[in-house]
C-alpha cells in the first residue's frame, strides 16, 4: 500500500477531536494533538471522550498519522470504521459521526499499514428533540445551500417574490420575508413537509435554482422540525457565534495530497459545536488547491502556500497548506537584510531554488524602468559597463531615486487612482495643478504618512492647496471614504455600505461610522464652478445607520471614536488613526502596493483588497516591509532603496530548475509588460521620434502627462487607464490584437521608423559596420550588446536588403516587437 | 458550459472583490476601439463558435422619440385633435392594424411583433434606456450600466477574433445622447462598441506598407524575439506572439472592412433597401441612413453580435405629420428589406430586430402640428430572433395616454432581446469594478414573444 510508505510504523493513526453537541468535555482544537509519539497520542484521545447530546450533534472526525518526516498526514477519507457496539452512531463517508440512540461506543479508525486507534462515543439526550433555533440553525443552511447569495434570493430584489438578506446576515429580516409574507404558502406547520421551502429546495415543485436539497439529508430534518415547532423565531438573547476556528490550521502538505477540514464554533454561552458541513470553503488559489463542500482541500502539483478560508455566520477562519518541492539539493545563500531573509526563508522551507542574480545590462534596465519609468540612455549603458566599484548597483539606485524622472513615474501611478482627469477644460487648471503637488511631494520625499494628510484632510482653493482637486474629482462623502480605505488601508469595505461584507468583518456599522469623518465637508463658491473652496463644518461628525437610524460618531475600521471635545476638523482624526504606528492597515497596504510595483506581484493580490480571507503569501515579509516604514517615519524612498537593494529584486528571470513554475513566492525576477506610457516612450526613445501631446510641450513625455485626458490612441490601446477609479486595476497590461494591429500597421508607427531625424534613416545612412550599427540598437533597446545568434540573422537580413534604409525599419521595427523591449524582465 | 463570468447560482465565489478590474478586462471581448481582445477572447471565441449559433442583434434607435399614436397604434376613435392625420391600414396579420405610412412592413407583419404598451421610459433625450434598460445614473460611481452589445462583448466575446462583437455605427449628432451607440458603463473601454472611425479601422487597412514587406519583418522577429516565453506567467508574451500572427490574418482578410464596404454588395439588393436622403428633419440628431441597415446586415453576417445605430431625429416638436411621412417612408423602406433580406438568408431566426424610442410622444397635437413628449408610454417593433411574430401586444386607451392592456416595461424588451441573444438574465451577472456581480436587467423577458 502506497500509505504503509508514508507512515512511520511505530506511529498509531489517531484521532483528532474537535467536539460538537454541547460536548461536556472541553472541546479539544487539533493543534493540540501535535503529538509526536504514539504514547502521549493513545492517552491524549482516551482522556477525551466524545459526547453528543441531542440527535443534532455532529462530529468530523480527522484520521492523523505522522509520515516518515515527522509531518502529520490526513487519512480519514483513508481508513475504515467500524463502532463496536454498532448502533448508537453512525459515520458517513466523509468521516463525519451522526448519533443513532443513547447510549456509548467505541469508534476503532484502521488504517492497513498503520494500525488503529479508537475513541469512545457517548450519546445522551437522543429523543429530546430540542427546539431548532432560526438564526442559528437555519439561516446557515440558507447560506451554505446557496439559496441567500447575491446571484439568487440574496439579492436586493430577491428572486421570484422571495428575498432573504445577503449570506443571512439578518436573520430577522429572513424571518419576515419567510414567515410573514404569504403565510401558509411558503410554510405549512400542519403539514411541514408540503412546505413551499422544502418542495422547492427539493424540486419537488419546479425551483428556478434546480435542487439544493435532499429529503434525506440532516438539512432537511432540522428545516422540517422547526416549521413543525411553531417556526419559531429565535430570541434577543439567543446564543451568537462569536468565532470559528479551523482544524488543522496550518500544514506541510505534499503534492496531490488531502486534508479534511473541521470547524468549530464558539458561541456567546460559551459553547462550543462543530459546524464543518455547514461552512462554506473556499481556496484562494485555485490552481494549487481546491476544497470541496464537506471541507476536503485536495492540493495539485504546484509548490507554495495556499490559504482555504471557511465562513460561517459572519465568521472567517483560515487554513494554510504550504507545499514544498520534493527531492533535489537546493542551496540558499545567506540572506543580509530583512526581505532576503524572509523570502529565503520561505522558499527554503518550500524547497524552492533560487535564481542567480541578473548581470550589469539586466539590472540597469530593470531599475530604471521600475524606478525612473523609462529605458536607459545609451550612454548611461556604457557609463555603467564601464564602472568597476562594487557597490555600482546601490550608487545607481541613489541617481535613480534622485532623478526628475523618478518623481514623473511615481506621479504618473498616483496621479492616476487619485483620480486625477479633466471632465471639463476648466478642470485643466485643477488637475495640472494637482499634478504637480504630487509630483512635488514625491520628488522632495515627503513621509508618506503627511502626503496622505495633506490629500484625505484637504482643505481650501486649488491655487492655494491642490489636492482639493481629489476632493472634486471624487464627488460624493461615500466614495471619498471607499477611497481612502481602497488606497491607503488596503480595505474594500464598499460592500458594506448596503450589507455586511461577505468576505470581511466589516458590517455596516464599521462604514457609516467611517464615513462620518467626512460629514463635515462642506464647499463655497471659488474663482469658478470648477474651483470650489473647501472647508470643514462646525457640526459634530455624525452619520446615521441605515437600517437602525441610530446616529454614529466617526470612528476608524476597529478604531474609538473621536471623541466631541476634538476641536480639530475631523479628517484630521482620521488621518491620525490611520498614520499611526499601531494602525493594523496602513503600512502594511503602503507596502504591499510599492512591492507589487516592483515585482509584478502583489503579497497580497490584489493588492488593495487585503482581507483576513485573502492573506498575504509570505506575512513576515510583509511584517518586515511595514516595521521599516513605520520605523523611518514612511520614508518611501527608503522603502524603494531596501527593496531594489535586496538579492531578491536583482534575481534573474531565468528559471533554475525547479524554480520555474514559481509565481509568488519571489524566487526569480517575473517580468511585466511596461506600461503604456513606458511603450509608447521607449518607442520614442529608440526611434528617436518625439510624440506630440495636446497644448504640452515638445518632447514631453507620457509618464508625465499631468492628468489621463490626454487623447492618444496608443496609449489607450495598451491600457492607460482613465483614473476613473482609485484602483490600480483600471491599468489593463495585457495583450490585444489591436494592439498588434497597431504596432504592425498604424500610421503612427510607420511615421516613427521613417522619421527623417529617426534611428532607422540615421543608421541606414551611417559608413560604419551593419554590426557596429546593430550593436547601437541593441544598446539603445535592451541595454546590452547582441550575441552571435542574433547578429547572424540580423546582418544576413541587412545583406539580403538592396534597399538598407528600409532594411534599417524593418530591424527596429522587429526589435520594438521584441518580447524582450515590450517587458521589464 | 456556462461561462464562469456568469454567476453561479449561489456559489461562493462570485461576490464583493473577487475578481480584479483588470483579469475581466483581459477576459473581456475584443474591442478594437480601445484596450481589448486579449487572448482568452479568442480562445473563447475559437471555442464558442463551436458551440454557440451566432445568434445576433440589430438596435435601430428612433431618437428623439417617435409619436407612438403615429406608428404602430393609430387612435382611430380620438377626436381630431388627438388622432391627427393619418389613418390605419390592415396589415397581413387579421386584426392589426398599423400606420398607413409603413405599407411594406404591413405585409410582413406575419413575421414581426409590436408592443403598444412599453412603461418605464424616462422623460430623458437619451438612447441610453433603449440601449441598456437603464438611465446613465443608474451605479454612476462604477462607471454606469453597460448596453447590451457591451453586455454581449463581455459575456459572449467575439464570434470571430477578426471581427469586434459589438459594432455602432450611428454617426456623432451635435445631441450626443441620440448619437450614443451604447456605453460600457462599468464593464469598461474593453467592452465599448467599435465605432468604423479612427485608428482602429485605419489599422485594419494596409497604411502604406505591403503584406510581402510585413511578413518579411514578421520572418525578421522570429529569428530576433528569443526570450523565453515561459518565464511569463501572465500568459502576456503568448498573448502577443498569437496576436502578432493574428494582425497579418485581420490585413490579409478584411472581412470587417469588406462588411463596411457597400460596393462589395449587390446593387439590387442596395436598391431595396432604399435611400435615405435628402436628409430631413435632421437638425441636431442622426440622418435617415438607409444604407446603415444594409451594413448591419452585412455585420451580422461577418460575424458581428450586436449592431446599434440611430435611424432619424423623431422629436416632433412640430410638423409631427410631415415627419412621420418623411422619416416613417424611409423607415418603411429599409426596414423591410431588412427582415426580407435576412428570412431569404435564413438569418431571422437567428437576428433580433428591436425599432424604438426613448419615449412616446402628447397625445394633443400641439400648435405647430407637433408632438410633445410623453414617457408614460411608448411603443417597440420587434422582429427575428426567434420571438413570437405576428401579435400586437398591449392596448393604451382610447386617447393613447396609457397603458390599458398588459404594459410592458422597457427592461422586459431588453431582457427579451438578452433572450434571444441566449443569456438568461435572472441568472446572468457581470461583476462591477468592486467584483460585485450586477444583473444586466432586473426584469425578465416578455412572456407572450418567447
Amino acid at each position: 500500500m502506497k500509505i504503509a510508505k508514508w507512515l512511520n510504523l511505530s506511529v498509531l493513526a489517531l484521532i483528532a477531536c474537535a467536539t460538537r453537541g454541547n460536548a461536556e468535555e472541553s472541546h479539544v482544537p487539533v493543534s493540540n494533538l501535535r503529538i509526536e509519539s504514539s504514547a502521549s497520542l493513545l492517552k491524549e484521545v482516551e482522556k477525551n471522550k466524545i459526547v453528543f447530546r441531542g440527535s443534532d450533534a455532529r462530529y468530523q472526525c480527522l484520521v492523523t498519522g505522522n509520515d516518515a518526516n515527522g509531518n502529520e498526514i490526513d487519512l480519514t477519507r483513508k481508513a475504515t470504521f467500524r463502532f463496536e457496539p454498532s448502533g448508537v452512531a453512525s459515520i458517513d463517508a466523509f468521516g463525519q459521526v451522526a448519533p443513532l440512540q443513547n447510549g456509548t461506543t467505541v469508534l476503532t479508525a484502521e488504517v492497513e499499514g498503520a494500525g488503529a486507534t479508537t475513541l469512545s462515543i457517548e450519546v445522551t439526550n437522543w429523543d429530546e428533540n430540542p427546539e431548532v433555533n432560526f438564526p442559528n440553525q437555519v439561516v446557515p443552511i440558507f447560506t451554505k445551500l446557496g439559496c441567500n447569495g447575491g446571484g439568487c434570493h440574496g439579492k436586493a430584489a430577491g428572486q421570484n417574490g422571495f428575498k432573504l438578506s445577503l449570506l443571512g446576515f439578518e436573520p430577522s429580516e429572513d424571518y419576515e420575508h419567510l414567515v410573514k409574507e404569504s403565510r401558509g404558502r411558503r410554510l405549512s406547520t400542519a403539514l411541514p413537509d408540503a412546505s413551499l421551502l422544502l418542495t422547492k429546495a427539493i424540486n419537488a415543485v419546479p425551483h428556478g435554482g434546480g435542487q439544493r436539497l435532499e429529503m434525506d439529508s440532516q438539512e432537511y430534518r432540522v428545516l422540517r422540525r422547526w416549521i413543525s415547532q411553531g417556526l419559531k423565531p429565535g430570541k434577543a438573547d439567543d446564543r451568537r457565534v462569536v468565532s470559528i476556528s479551523v482544524s488543522p490550521q496550518l500544514r506541510r502538505m505534499l503534492p496531490k495530497q488531502d486534508q479534511q477540514l473541521s470547524v468549530t464554533a464558539s458561541y456567546s454561552d460559551g459553547t462550543t459545536e462543530d459546524v464543518t458541513p455547514s461552512v462554506q470553503f473556499e481556496s484562494n488559489d485555485t490552481d494549487m488547491a481546491d476544497v470541496d463542500k464537506r471541507g476536503l482541500v485536495s492540493i495539485k502539483s504546484l509548490a507554495g502556500e495556499v490559504a482555504v478560508m471557511g465562513r460561517f455566520q459572519g465568521q472567517v477562519a483560515v487554513f494554510r497548506a504550504s507545499v514544498p518541492i520534493v527531492g533535489g539539493t537546493n542551496e540558499w545563500p545567506e540572506p543580509t537584510n530583512p526581505i532576503d531573509g524572509a523570502v529565503i526563508a520561505q522558499l527554503r522551507s518550500l524547497n524552492i531554488p533560487m535564481s542567480r542574480v541578473c548581470d550589469d545590462p539586466t539590472f540597469l534596465r530593470r531599475a530604471t524602468l521600475d524606478i525612473a519609468g523609462r529605458l536607459p540612455t545609451i550612454s548611461e549603458v556604457e557609463k555603467y559597463g564601464q564602472d568597476t566599484s562594487t557597490d555600482k548597483r546601490a550608487k545607481l539606485i541613489d541617481r535613480l531615486l534622485a532623478s526628475d524622472d523618478y518623481a514623473d513615474h511615481f506621479a504618473n501611478k498616483w496621479m492616476l487612482i487619485l483620480r486625477n482627469r479633466r471632465e471639463t477644460p476648466g478642470q485643466k487648471s485643477g488637475t495640472f495643478a494637482f499634478h504637480r503637488w504630487i509630483r512635488d511631494q514625491i520628488a522632495g520625499n515627503r513621509p508618506f504618512d503627511q502626503f496622505v494628510r495633506d490629500i484625505v484632510a484637504a482643505s481650501g482653493s486649488i491655487d492655494v492647496h491642490p489636492p482639493v482637486v481629489w476632493y472634486r474629482q471624487v464627488p460624493d462623502n461615500f466614495s471619498r471614504l471607499e477611497d481612502t480605505a481602497q488606497l491607503f488601508l488596503g480595505q474594500r469595505i464598499q460592500c458594506a455600505r448596503c450589507h455586511h461584507h461577505p468576505y470581511e468583518k466589516w458590517a455596516q456599522k464599521d462604514y457609516f461610522q467611517m464615513a462620518a469623518f467626512f460629514s463635515q465637508v462642506k464647499t463655497k463658491a471659488g474663482l469658478s464652478p470648477d474651483e470650489a473652496i473647501l472647508f470643514a463644518g462646525s457640526g459634530q461628525p455624525r452619520s446615521s445607520h441605515p437600517k437602525t437610524g441610530e446616529s454614529l460618531k466617526a470612528a476608524g475600521l476597529d478604531g474609538p471614536p473621536r471623541a466631541d471635545s476634538d476641536v480639530r476638523d475631523p479628517r484630521e482624526y482620521l488621518v491620525d488613526w490611520m498614520v499611526d504606528k499601531g494602525n493594523p492597515f496602513f503600512a502594511k497596504s503602503i507596502s504591499n502596493r510599492y512591492w507589487k510595483h516592483f515585482f509584478g506581484r502583489g503579497l497580497v493580490e490584489p493588492e488593495d483588497d487585503m482581507r483576513v480571507t485573502n492573506p498575504p503569501s509570505n506575512s513576515p515579509l510583509l511584517e518586515a516591509l511595514a516595521k521599516q516604514l513605520v520605523d523611518t517615519n514612511y520614508d518611501t524612498k527608503g522603502l524603494i532603496r531596501a527593496i531594489c537593494n535586496s538579492r531578491v529584486y536583482q534575481l534573474d528571470s531565468e528559471p533554475n530548475g525547479e524554480n520555474l513554475r514559481d509565481r509568488k513566492c519571489y524566487s526569480r525576477n517575473y517580468p511585466k509588460r511596461l506600461s503604456a506610457e513606458q511603450i509608447l516612450d521607449a518607442v520614442d526613445q529608440v526611434t528617436q521620434t518625439a510624440t506630440a501631446f495636446d497644448a504640452m510641450p515638445d518632447r514631453t513625455k507620457a509618464i508625465s502627462l499631468p492628468d489621463s485626458s490626454f487623447r492618444s490612441y496608443f496609449l489607450t490601446v495598451f491600457g492607460r487607464p482613465d483614473a476613473t477609479t482609485a484602483c490600480e486595476c483600471e491599468r489593463a497590461n495585457d495583450s490585444t490584437l489591436a494592439q498588434s494591429l497597431h504596432f504592425a500597421n498604424s500610421k503612427e508607427l510607420i511615421a516613427k521608423l521613417a522619421e527623417a531625424n529617426g534611428l532607422p534613416t540615421s543608421l541606414a545612412n551611417r559608413t560604419t559596420t551593419h554590426e557596429e550599427r546593430l550593436q547601437e540598437l541593441y544598446l539603445r533597446a535592451f541595454s546590452r550588446k547582441p550575441s552571435d545568434s542574433e547578429i547572424k540573422p540580423a546582418i544576413a537580413y541587412i545583406d539580403r536588403k538592396a534597399d538598407k534604409l528600409e532594411a534599417y525599419q524593418d530591424l527596429t521595427w522587429a526589435i520594438l516587437n521584441c518580447k524582450e523591449f515590450l517587458f521589464n524582465h | 458550459m456556462m461561462l464562469s463570468i456568469l454567476g453561479q447560482y449561489g456559489a461562493a465565489n462570485s461576490y464583493c472583490d473577487r475578481e480584479s478590474r483588470r483579469s475581466f478586462l483581459k477576459i473581456g471581448g475584443m474591442s478594437f476601439g480601445a484596450t481589448a481582445l486579449g487572448l482568452a477572447d479568442v480562445l473563447r471565441a475559437e471555442s464558442a463558435q463551436k458551440k454557440n449559433s451566432n445568434k445576433s442583434l440589430i438596435q435601430i434607435f428612433l431618437g428623439g422619440g417617435p409619436p407612438h399614436q403615429d406608428m404602430w397604434d393609430i387612435k382611430s376613435d380620438a377626436p381630431s385633435e388627438i388622432r391627427g392625420e393619418f389613418r390605419a391600414i390592415p396589415t397581413n396579420v387579421p386584426g392589426i392594424q398599423i400606420c398607413e405610412v409603413f405599407p411594406k412592413l404591413a405585409r410582413l407583419m406575419d413575421k414581426a411583433a409590436i408592443i403598444r404598451s412599453v412603461v418605464g421610459c424616462k422623460d430623458r433625450h437619451e438612447s441610453y434606456q433603449c440601449l441598456s434598460g437603464w438611465i446613465p445614473d443608474d451605479l454612476k460611481a462604477l462607471g454606469g450600466r453597460p448596453s447590451i452589445g457591451s453586455a454581449v462583448s463581455k459575456i459572449k466575446g467575439a464570434v470571430d477574433p477578426a471581427v469586434p462583437p459589438f459594432v455602432g455605427l450611428a454617426e456623432r449628432s451635435s445631441h450626443v445622447q441620440w448619437s450614443d451607440c451604447g456605453a460600457p458603463g462599468f464593464l469598461g473601454a474593453a467592452h465599448s462598441a467599435f465605432k468604423p472611425d479612427g485608428p482602429g479601422i485605419e489599422n485594419m487597412k494596409l497604411n502604406g506598407i505591403s503584406l510581402e514587406r510585413l511578413q518579411s519583418r514578421k520572418e525578421l522577429l522570429t529569428s530576433l524575439d528569443m526570450l523565453r516565453r515561459d518565464i511569463d506567467t501572465t500568459g502576456v508574451m503568448g498573448g502577443m506572439d498569437t496576436f502578432g500572427q493574428r494582425a497579418l490574418d485581420v490585413l490579409t482578410s478584411s472581412k470587417l472592412v469588406d462588411a463596411l464596404d457597400l460596393s462589395k454588395e449587390d446593387p439590387a439588393i442596395v436598391a431595396k433597401y432604399g435611400d435615405g436622403k435628402p436628409y430631413q428633419y435632421q437638425y441636431d440628431g442622426c440622418a435617415t441612413r438607409n444604407d446603415h441597415l444594409l451594413i448591419a446586415r452585412r455585420l451580422i453576417e461577418a460575424g458581428v453580435r450586436v449592431v446599434s445605430l440611430s435611424f432619424g431625429r423623431w422629436d416632433s416638436h412640430g410638423k409631427n405629420f410631415d415627419l412621420v411621412r418623411d422619416h416613417g417612408g424611409k423607415l418603411d423602406q429599409c426596414l423591410s428589406a431588412l427582415i426580407e433580406d435576412l428570412d431569404m438568408r435564413g438569418m431571422l431566426e437567428d437576428t433580433s430586430i428591436v425599432v424604438w424610442g426613448e419615449f412616446g410622444r402628447t397625445p394633443k397635437i400641439n400648435k405647430e402640428a407637433g408632438r410633445d413628449h410623453w414617457s408614460q408610454v411608448s411603443c417597440a417593433f420587434m422582429a427575428g430572433g426567434g420571438i413570437r411574430t405576428g401579435q400586437a401586444i398591449g392596448a393604451t386607451n382610447r386617447l393613447g395616454e396609457y397603458a390599458t392592456l398588459r404594459p410592458v416595461h422597457v427592461q422586459e424588451v431588453i431582457a427579451t432581446l438578452y433572450h434571444n441573444l441566449g443569456i438568461d438574465v435572472t441568472r446572468t451577472t457581470v461583476a462591477d469594478a468592486t467584483g460585485r456581480p450586477q444583473f444586466l436587467v432586473d426584469h425578465g423577458p416578455v412572456s407572450e414573444l418567447i
